[in-house]
C-alpha cells in the first residue's frame, strides 16, 4: 500500500522530552509520546494532568520549552498534512451562522491552499463522511440544532474528510448520547482497520480496555505507556490519580470480564 | 432632492455597506469593542502622519491611521496575554491612552489645522458634498464618495477572496492552524481592513457612527438568518437602510446626521431584537407559552392513560380531580381540558374525561420519547 511506502517503519507519532509551563506551573514535564502506526490509543490522567495540552503541543498549537514532535519519522511542519485534530467539542462557538455540511467541508481547506474555493468534489466528499458517521440526513442544519452527540459526529466527520494517517481526538466521548458513542467506536475501529493511527483523550475509566489498545496514563509527567492489559493497571491508576481512585477498572490481566466498580 | 442630498445619501449608503462587511466578522469573533477602539486610535494615525506629510489630504494619512490601528490590536493582545487584566479590561486600557495622546496633540501642536476633536466623534457628513474630487478641472462627485468607495470594493474584495479563511478562522482558529491558515495572519488581515473602514468613515460620519456601523447591523443580521453568507448581505442592507432612514430622521428633526443615522441603527436592532422571526424576544415567548400549553396537555393525557382501566379510574378521571393532583389553578386546568377536548384528544362523558384513541396514541408517544 502506498500508505506504507510514504510513512516506513517509525512510529506514527514520536513525542521526545516535551516540557511546557504555563507561567511558573509545569504543565508537561519531561512528557514522550511513542504511538505506533495502527494502534488506537488513549490518553489518561485527571483533569489538569496536561492531556489538552499534550495534543495541542503535538499540533503545533503550544511551543513547547523543550521537546520535538516527529511524525512518521519527520518534523511535523513537514506532515502536517497527515495529521487531522478533533477539538473539543466546546472549544467553538455553534451558534456560528453555518451548516453541518460546510463545517466538514472546512475538513477539506488544507488541500485547496489559500483563496481557493471549496467545489462540488469536496462537498461530495464531506457528504461522503457525514454519511460515514451517519449524519447525512443533518447536512443542510444550522449546526446549533444539533445534539451534543451530533455535533461531535460533525467534528468526527471533518476529521474524517482531511483523510488523514493520524487522528488526535480530544475527548471524542464526552457528553455523547450512546448511539453517538457506538458510532464512535465503530469509526475508531474501521480507521484501524485501515492502519491509521488514533490518539484520543479518554476520561471513562470504564471503557478504555474495551476502546483502545494502548494507553498513555499521564499527570504532567509521563506515568506509564504501553499495550492495556500490560499497563492499565491498578498500580499505574494510582500512580496517576494519586490514590483516589484505586481499584476502578483497572486490569492486570487478558480481557473480557467486567470492569469492577 | 437636490445634489448634495443625493450626495450625502450616497455616502452614507456607502459607508454602511463597509462598515457592514468586516463588522460582521468583528460580532461572530465577539470582537465588537475593537471597532470602538480602532475608530478612535486611529486619529493618532491621521495626527503623527500629518505631522509628517503636512497635508491633510494626503492618502499617508489612511496608512498611518491603519498601522495605528494593528498598533491597538497588538498592544491590546500584549497587554491582556500577560494574564493579569482580562481583554475588555485591555482595549479600556489602549484606547484612551493612544486617542488622549491624539487629543492632546492636536490642541498644543495643530491648533490651527482642520483637525478638529469634535469632527472626529460625529463627523459631519453634510460636508461631504463641498469636498469634490476634481482631477484635471472636472467634477467627478465628493471625495468622501471615492474614499469610502474604493474602501468598499477592498473590503468585498478581500472577503469574497479570503471568505473561506475568514470563516475557518472565526469558526475554529485551532483547526485553522492545523490546516496551516494562520489565525493570526488572518486576524491582523481583519484588524488592517477594519483601521482602514474606521479610517475612511470617521473623517466622513466620524467614530460614533462608524462603530453603531460595525456592530448595530451585523448583530442585527445575525439574529435573523443562520447562513454568513446570508448575515453579509443582510447587514449591508440593514446599515444602508438605517443610514438612509436616519438621513431623513435628521431632517424631520433639523439634528446631526450622523447621531440620527447612529439611533436608526439602534432602533432597526431594537426591532430586529424584539420581531425576529425566530429568535425575536416576542417569537420566543410565543413558542414558550405554546410549549407550556402543550406540555400541560401532554401531562393530562399521561395521566388519564397510566389510570386507565384502574380501579381509581372513575376517581382519577374526574375534571376537578386535575386541579389537585396537577396542582394547576381552576382557569388554567379548565383550559387545558378544553384545548384537549377541541384537539380530539379527550372527551368528557358522564363527569369523566376519556381518552380518544387519538389521545392515548399521544400519550404513549410522550411517554416513550
Amino acid at each position: 500500500m502506498s500508505v506504507r511506502l510514504r510513512t516506513g517503519n517509525a512510529l506514527a507519532v514520536q513525542a521526545t522530552d516535551l516540557t511546557l509551563a504555563y507561567q511558573q506551573r509545569p504543565v508537561l514535564w519531561d512528557v514522550d509520546l511513542e504511538v505506533p502506526q495502527g494502534v488506537l490509543m488513549a490518553i489518561v490522567g485527571p483533569n489538569g494532568a496536561g492531556k489538552t495540552t499534550l495534543l495541542r503541543t503535538v499540533l503545533g498549537l503550544l511551543r513547547p520549552a523543550a521537546g520535538e514532535v516527529r511524525v512518521f519519522g519527520r518534523p511535523y511542519a513537514e506532515q502536517r498534512q497527515l495529521v487531522a485534530y478533533v477539538p473539543q467539542r466546546g472549544s467553538v462557538d455553534w451558534d456560528f451562522p453555518t451548516t453541518a455540511l460546510d463545517i466538514v467541508t472546512m475538513g477539506t481547506y488544507s488541500g485547496l491552499g489559500w483563496v481557493k474555493r471549496p467545489g462540488a468534489s469536496e462537498r461530495s466528499r464531506a457528504t461522503a463522511a457525514l454519511t460515514q458517521v451517519g449524519m447525512q440526513a443533518y447536512a443542510n442544519r444550522q449546526i446549533s440544532q444539533l445534539s451534543g452527540g451530533q455535533q461531535q459526529r460533525v467534528f468526527l466527520a471533518r476529521a474524517l474528510v482531511q483523510d488523514a494517517q493520524v487522528y488526535l481526538m480530544d475527548e471524542p466521548f464526552q457528553g455523547v448520547d450512546a448511539t453517538t458513542e457506538r458510532a464512535i467506536v465503530n469509526l475508531l475501529r474501521a480507521l484501524r482497520a485501515d492502519g491509521k493511527t488514533v490518539v484520543a483523550v479518554h476520561h471513562d475509566l470504564q471503557t478504555v480496555a474495551e476502546y483502545f489498545d494502548q494507553v498513555t496514563l499521564l499527570n504532567v509527567r509521563r506515568i506509564a505507556a504501553g499495550p492495556v492489559d500490560k499497563v492499565f493497571t491498578d498500580e499505574n491508576l494510582r500512580l496517576t490519580y494519586g490514590g483516589r481512585v484505586a481499584g476502578i477498572g483497572g486490569r492486570t490481566n487478558g480481557s473480557g470480564h467486567e470492569p469492577s466498580l | 432632492m437636490t445634489s448634495a442630498q443625493i450626495d450625502v445619501l450616497l455616502v452614507a449608503i456607502v459607508v454602511a455597506a463597509a462598515c457592514a462587511v468586516p463588522g460582521t466578522f468583528l460580532v461572530l469573533r465577539r470582537m465588537a469593542m475593537m471597532s470602538d477602539a480602532i475608530s478612535h486610535t486611529v486619529l493618532l494615525g491621521i495626527v503623527l502622519a500629518f505631522f509628517v506629510v503636512a497635508d491633510l489630504s494626503s492618502p499617508i494619512l489612511i496608512v498611518g491611521a491603519a498601522l495605528v490601528g494593528l498598533l491597538t490590536v497588538l498592544l491590546v493582545e500584549t497587554v491582556s496575554r500577560t494574564g493579569l487584566v482580562r481583554e475588555d479590561t485591555a482595549i479600556g486600557l489602549v484606547f484612551p491612552a493612544l486617542f488622549s495622546i491624539a487629543v492632546i496633540l492636536i490642541s498644543s501642536l495643530a491648533g490651527n489645522v482642520h483637525l478638529d476633536s469634535d469632527a472626529v466623534l460625529l463627523g459631519e457628513i453634510a460636508f461631504a458634498p463641498f469636498n469634490r474630487f476634481t482631477p484635471f478641472g472636472g467634477d467627478l462627485g465628493p471625495i468622501a464618495l471615492w474614499v469610502m468607495g474604493a474602501i468598499l470594493v477592498i473590503n468585498l474584495a478581500c472577503t469574497a477572496l479570503f471568505f473561506k479563511e475568514l470563516k475557518l478562522a472565526t469558526f475554529d482558529p485551532a483547526l485553522a492552524a492545523a490546516l496551516g491558515f494562520s489565525p493570526a495572519l488572518v486576524h491582523y488581515g481583519l484588524m488592517a481592513l477594519v483601521s482602514v473602514t474606521a479610517v475612511g468613515a470617521f473623517d466622513a460620519v466620524g467614530s460614533i457612527l462608524v462603530v453603531a456601523l460595525m456592530v448595530g447591523p451585523p448583530a442585527a443580521a445575525y439574529l435573523l438568518t443562520d447562513r454568513l453568507p446570508r448575515m453579509l448581505g443582510l447587514s449591508i442592507v440593514i446599515g444602508a437602510a438605517s443610514a438612509v432612514g436616519g438621513y431623513w430622521l435628521a431632517r424631520l428633526l433639523d439634528a446631526n446626521i450622523a447621531g440620527s443615522m447612529a439611533t436608526v441603527v439602534g432602533i432597526a436592532f431594537l426591532l430586529v431584537l424584539l420581531l425576529a422571526p425566530q429568535r425575536g424576544l416576542v417569537a420566543t415567548a410565543r413558542r414558550r407559552r405554546r410549549q407550556r400549553w402543550s406540555f400541560a396537555r401532554q401531562m393530562l393525557l399521561i395521566h388519564l392513560a397510566t389510570h386507565e382501566g384502574t380501579p381509581a379510574e372513575a376517581d382519577e378521571s374526574r375534571p376537578d380531580h386535575m386541579q389537585r393532583h396537577m396542582r394547576w389553578p381552576p382557569t388554567f386546568a379548565n383550559r387545558v381540558v378544553q384545548t384537549a377536548t377541541e384537539r380530539g384528544l379527550i372527551v368528557l362523558e358522564h363527569d369523566q374525561l376519556r381518552l380518544t384513541p387519538q389521545g392515548r396514541e399521544t400519550a404513549r408517544v410522550a411517554v416513550v420519547s
